[in-house]
């Protein structure tokens, strides 16, 4: 399989072009057809599927399907390559077209709330044809805007049908300004929204725009000025798109400003700085609702069947990729920034630990417990590479993974934590699981904390912090407003009085013991909305949260702060299964190897410590 | 990753089970990261290493004739890494197979020796390769299937696919 890549070492040339004015300029990038692909079918396949070598069409012009490998061998031959669908035409207007354009622009506002200029914290923002709406990421297609697109713009985008660099005719325009540091947050446009071919021009500067696969896979590719972005495809419906908010570009300094793929070659960088960026994003307006081959981030197919309760392990696995993996990608800076304060009872734990332990943090999320112990060998996993990446910033030692397939070696750790992970998972068999690999981890003799979501937030007649109103509690799951964080309140540890009253009534049985699933208190099969900072009423559970920006303020630790795609109150769901009162340990006893060393309630949590046998 | 991290990590797809321990590394870039030398810490780590699996590391990381090893900029513990600037050009690493010098992967031990508690030299090459060696880019190959993991920006992605997983 490797050798036919190497007899093919032209296949990411750059390939000639004639452009507009007859001149002929460079261009790279493959275009992928509808049906040339390996569609992804109902199940997920592996990233990168063989697809078919160049075809020469006329003299100058080669088309070439990249050859996907998987992204490790792909790698490993140092090839590297656009995501599917991507296209970016190089010089597609002259100078004069691109000031003319610019000068177009009137950003003032009008008072007849037409072509309203919204001026979100970090860029400006003008919509013709049709207004986009940024609360819910989607356009009003009753309330098109007057005016319709400019005239300015007909003559190019006629100019582009003609030359096959796009296939329909937009309808609608959305102009960003971008000064150096402003950016846009990764997203993928809404399905419902728009139709797949999504093109965009950049004017006035160049810039480098981030192309991320759920994988994690990160493509970055420059976008030279005057050049036209083509997204179809893979590139508009699966892979988010964003511009980190920062002042100066990593490019490619042998080529300098030409269009493509950045590589990781250290030899060959160099810093560029950003000047102001005008971006033209032509779209068209779907009608209908979208009916891509990309369902678990496709809002209408996901809407049309609202998440239920799963009934297979398959059904599990896509509910926690579209309800947990994909959602902690999505948040994962504002998410990281609401966690900043270790729980006292685990810090106790590690702080116990021996010295020189090797200890694993399953879910390690942030790597807030990463360096609690200088005295330890922590290593942190979590299934979001961008989470991860931050333990990476902080110097911890980290990797991808899931936790129901640790890659450790078996008996190999002193001790796991598994902090508010197990309630992400969507069966009984799953949670089980989960709690299997962490006791696989440990040493005979090892042991394991885990802090799984309770349903009781009332305990001993006490609230937790969850419940009490107004302030952020000690890394409680949501975060309603983002105002400055309060004092940082210890946890209270409730003094067991002798006779417990929990608020929740609730039965003694857990689902071990009745050896089935719990859908029981679930009427139907779908899955309720929880009410933030309520008790919860049912054990499956969507619960929200808010990606709203601070105004006003610029936290390090959220880099996409105030507006971009996310702006202002763009919600995300969570699935969780909480626990009741005795299942998490009725779960770990159902393991073979295990001892339930303590068993305790914690702010809110079930928490257990287990020794392996 | 560190080497002592590399130590621990072993193939999980399925079927493979102890045979995917130890993974075949493949290092391309590499960056020496100072750390306090804590000869408690280290001594004990020592009992904990699979000694085969990390002398077959040191190996790969040493000896593959495109591995570029970069000293710590700016001092300190690796922060600065980040600061715009930071990423101009990289000399190109003068020495024996293109190692930079202060690569100094000195030879590991066959196996840990006797009163190596005390052996404060031992423990210091010890720290040395366990603790101070970064990869930051390459690849964990499974040694059973022969699945590729990537490294990068020192992440190992251990993530399966669907397939992968299935029974």
């Amino acid at each position: 399989m490797q050798s036919k890549e190497h007899s093919q070492p032209s296949l990411f040339q750059r390939i000639r072009q004639p452009h507009l004015d007859g001149t002929t300029q460079p261009f790279t990038g493959g275009r992928s057809r509808p049906g040339e692909w390996p569609r992804p079918s109902g199940r997920r396949r592996g990233l990168w599927e063989r697809s078919s070598p160049p075809r020469r069409l006329t003299g100058n012009v080669v088309q070439f399907p990249p050859t996907w490998l998987r992204p490790a061998q792909w790698k490993e031959l140092g090839l590297q390559a656009l995501p599917p669908g991507l296209m970016v035409v190089e010089e597609i207007i002259s100078s004069e077209d691109e000031k003319m354009l610019l000068e177009g622009i009137n950003w003032t506002e009008d008072t007849g709330n037409q072509n309203v200029q919204k001026s979100l914290k970090h860029r400006r923002v003008k919509h013709f044809g049709y207004e986009f709406h940024y609360e819910n990421n989607n356009v009003d297609r009753g309330k098109p805007l007057p005016g319709g697109l400019p005239d300015i713009c007909d003559g190019i985008l006629e100019k582009w049908l003609k030359k096959g660099y796009i296939k329909h005719k937009p309808d609608q325009l959305t102009v960003n300004q971008y000064e150096p540091g402003h950016g846009i947050p990764a997203h993928i446009d809404t399905h419902s929204a728009f139709e797949d071919e999504i093109v965009s021009l950049s004017l006035g500067s160049e810039v480098v725009m981030d192309f991320k696969h759920p994988d994690g896979i990160t493509v970055p590719v420059m976008l030279p000025r005057r050049s036209l972005l083509v997204m179809t495809g893979e590139s508009r419906y699966l892979w988010t798109h964003g511009i980190t908010p920062r002042k100066f570009d990593t490019v490619q300094a042998s080529t300098g400003h030409k269009s493509g793929i950045i590589t990781s070659d250290v030899g060959d960088l160099t810093l560029s700085k950003r000047g102001i960026r005008t971006s033209f994003t032509f779209r068209k307006v779907r009608q209908t609702p979208c009916n891509c081959s990309y369902p678990l981030v496709c809002d209408s197919q996901m809407k049309a069947t609202p998440p239920s309760f799963p009934e297979s392990e398959r059904e599990a696995s896509q509910l926690e990729q579209e309800y947990v993996h994909r959602v902690y990608e999505e948040i994962a800076g504002h998410f990281s920034s609401t966690r900043h304060t270790p729980w006292p009872h685990v810090v106790e734990f590690l702080k116990a630990l021996p010295r020189g332990s090797l200890v694993a943090d399953v879910g390690c999320g942030n790597g807030k417990y990463l360096g609690i112990n200088k005295e330890l060998y922590m290593i942190g996993c979590d299934r979001s590479p961008s989470l991860v990446d931050i333990c990476r910033e902080r110097h911890f030692q980290a990797f991808i993974c899931d936790a129901l397939a640790v890659p450790i070696r078996g008996g190999a750790c002193d001790a796991c934590v598994s902090v508010a992970v197990i309630h992400h998972f969507a069966t009984a068999e799953r949670r089980v699981a989960a709690l299997q690999e962490l006791v696989r981890l440990l040493r005979p003799g090892g042991k394991a904390l885990v802090y799984v979501w309770a349903m009781e937030q009332e305990y001993n007649k006490k609230k937790s912090k969850y419940l009490r109103e107004n302030r952020m509690s000690q890394g409680k799951e949501e975060e309603v407003s983002s105002d400055t964080p309060g004092p940082e309140l210890l946890v209270e540890q409730v003094p067991d009085t002798g006779h417990k009253e929990p608020a929740c009534r609730m039965p003694s049985i857990s689902d071990f013991q009745e050896g089935g699933r719990n859908s029981r208190e679930v009427t139907n099969s779908k899955l309720p909305v929880h009410t933030n900072r309520t008790s919860f009423h049912s054990q499956d559970v969507l619960v929200p949260w808010h990606l709203k920006g601070n105004p006003g303020k610029d936290k390090p630790a959220e880099p996409f702060g105030p507006g971009g795609s996310h702006d202002p109150s763009a919600v995300f769901h969570r699935f969780y299964h909480v626990f009741r009162e005795g299942e998490l340990e009725a779960a770990c006893q159902t393991l073979s190897d295990v001892r339930v060393l303590r068993s305790y309630y914690d702010q809110g949590n079930w928490c257990v410590i287990l020794e392996k046998v | 990753m560190k080497l002592l991290t590399h130590n621990l990590l072993s193939s999980h797809v399925r079927g493979v089970g102890p045979r995917g321990f130890p993974l075949r590394l493949q290092a391309t870039e590499v960056r020496i990261n100072p750390v306090e030398f804590n000869p408690e810490f280290v001594a004990r780590m020592i009992p904990k290493v699979e000694w085969a699996a990390l002398l077959e590391a040191a190996d790969t990381v040493r000896t593959l004739p495109h591995a570029r090893a970069r000293p710590e900029w700016g001092g300190g513990r690796g922060r600065s890494h980040r600061r715009p600037g930071s990423l101009a050009r990289v000399g190109m690493p003068r020495g024996d197979l293109g190692l930079c010098p202060q690569l100094h992967l000195v030879e590991v031990p066959k196996e840990p020796i006797e009163g190596y508690e005390h052996d404060e030299k031992f423990l210091r090459k010890m720290h040395h390769v366990l603790l101070e060696v970064d990869v930051l880019e390459g690849t964990l190959q499974c040694p059973e299937s022969g699945r590729l993991f990537p490294i990068s920006r020192g992440i190992p992605n251990m993530l399966l696919s669907d397939e992968e997983t299935e029974t």
